[in-house]
């Protein structure tokens, strides 16, 4: 396949607090075998040789499973390409002349820091706030020392494929990170590590996500299409499930949790 | 860590409130449905049934729990939308739907909007029946001849093609909403998916369809006299 030449419209946003804008570039002699990100830094180097200040983007693994790169390709979250990062998105998905978008995640509680790259420490503090395990179950276990059903633990597999890369918040119409905290709960919910603080835990991440000014889920799915690790939201139903017992039946965190402040 | 809020006040919570409410909502629709069709067996057994619902004592506090389920309904979707909107304060430049798995749909998008005018509409409905003209006709005493009114109601084929169409839209509202609110109460998984979302299309093409042909046959049928 022949090189090409696209007509990017990448969001330029100096810092947190400066109007951003869409502003056009010519990506040439751009490789169908290049990812996405290659193409950025072949632009960058561009717009470097000509002392124009290089476009700021996430990214790290390039091998899709860090969850730091985040791009709005063409109006969608990692691009069109299903089940990847951006980063693993190739160029021969796109044809020669096209026009590109390129935006940030956009979300209140994951604010702009500059161009491309959002902060997303809002997730941490979700995560901080209930997502781990207190107990010390020591260093990885011998295989089936702890026996758990196939069943059960492809579906936390499933969950725990999460990255936290944040598609799902970008792509929601809500800006809602259901999903996010849905794979998170669910992940440690269904192993026997995270069963003691099971309930504590759904109830100490909602009320962080609440917090971070997220919206609530419309329950279209777009999160689970753009989820670049396909986590179906059958998640979401299960913080539900988790969340309510929590609140209806375990009411003794409850006192520890809004009195320890 | 921020304070625990009330269930009711979470954004799960107000989903749970809104799809419990919601369910209350579909099956008022389902009997009303029910009770409507009765006006294919003729005036006699139209008012009757009418007749024994208005006699009935418990109508009085069915009607305002009802309307107070109604409200909440839109009392909590509003606060909702509300704050979903503030999620996202810089808008997208160019955002496509995802496809792919995702049910998002012309009905998903326009939730507030068909709810909106369903709320409209229930209003006009209300002043329409309800507390429209009280024709009376003999059946067990003096009883609201309802028949006769809407016999009267869809001889106008502007206020017919005005039921279609709303009902259209609450057909739209179900469409998305019968599944979301089993979705909204946590009841999902790969195994039961379907069932709840062909379920929920099922009974949402039950009611808009239900409630069209009526006003329809009526127009053109005249009603049996």
């Amino acid at each position: 396949m022949a090189n090409m030449t696209l007509k990017l419209l990448v969001w330029r946003q100096p810092g947190p607090t400066v109007p951003g804008r869409l502003v056009p570039y010519t990506a040439d002699q751009i490789s169908p075998d290049m990812s996405f990100l290659e193409m950025l830094d072949v632009v960058n180097e561009g717009l470097i040789r000509k002392g124009e200040e290089a476009i700021a983007f996430d990214s790290d693994c390039s091998e899709g499973i860090c969850g730091t790169c985040s791009l709005v390709v063409i109006g969608i979250p990692h691009g069109p390409q299903r089940g990847t990062t951006v980063c693993q998105l190739h160029m021969r998905h796109f044809h020669d002349g096209e026009t590109i978008t390129i935006e940030p995640w956009r979300a209140r509680a994951f604010p702009v820091v500059k161009d491309l790259v959002v902060n997303r420490s809002a997730f941490d503090r979700i995560i901080a706030a209930g997502g781990y395990v207190s107990v010390n179950v020591g260093g990885a276990p011998d295989g089936n020392t702890l026996p758990i059903g196939k069943k059960t633990a492809d579906l936390a597999m499933d969950s725990a494929a999460c990255i936290g890369c944040g598609a799902c918040v970008a792509a929601c119409k809500n800006a809602s990170a259901h999903l996010f905290v849905g794979a998170k709960i669910s992940h440690l919910a269904l192993m026997p590590q995270g069963e003691v603080e099971r309930y504590e835990r759904a109830a100490r991440m909602v009320a962080q996500m609440d917090a971070e000014g997220f919206g609530s889920c419309s329950n279209e799915g777009e999160c689970e299409a753009v989820c670049p690790k396909e986590i179906p939201i059958s998640n979401i139903a299960r913080m539900i499930r988790e969340y309510s017992k929590a609140l209806s039946t375990h009411r003794k965190w409850q006192w520890k949790a809004t009195t320890s402040e | 860590m921020p304070p625990q809020p009330k269930i009711g006040q979470s954004s799960i919570g107000t989903k749970i409130v809104i799809s419990i409410s919601s369910f209350f909502l579909i099956l008022f629709l389902l009997l009303h449905l029910a009770g409507n069709v009765l006006v294919f067996f003729g005036p006699a057994t139209f008012n009757g049934y009418s007749h024994a619902l208005i006699a009935n004592p418990l109508l009085i506090p069915i009607e305002i729990i009802l309307a107070v389920i109604f409200l909440i309904h839109i009392y909590k979707t509003i606060r909702m939308w509300v704050r979903n909107r503030g999620a996202r304060p810089v808008p997208y430049a160019r955002k496509e739907w995802a496809h792919h798995t995702s049910r998002k749909s012309f009905s998903s998008t326009t939730m507030i909007l068909s709810g909106a005018v369903i709320l409209l509409f229930v209003v006009i409905h209300l002043e329409t029946f309800k507390f429209g003209p009280d024709y009376l006709v003999a059946g067990s005493g003096q009883v609201r001849d309802l028949y006769r009114l809407e016999m009267e109601i869809f001889s106008n084929p502007l206020t017919v093609a005005f039921y279609a169409l709303v009902m259209l839209l609450i057909g739209s509202h179900l469409w998305h909403g019968v599944s979301s609110a089993f979705q909204s109460l946590g009841a999902d998984s790969p195994r039961w998916k379907r069932t709840f979302r062909v379920g929920g299309r099922l009974i949402a093409i039950i009611i808009a369809v239900g409630f069209i042909v009526i006003p329809i046959w009526v127009y053109f049928a005249g009603g049996r006299s």
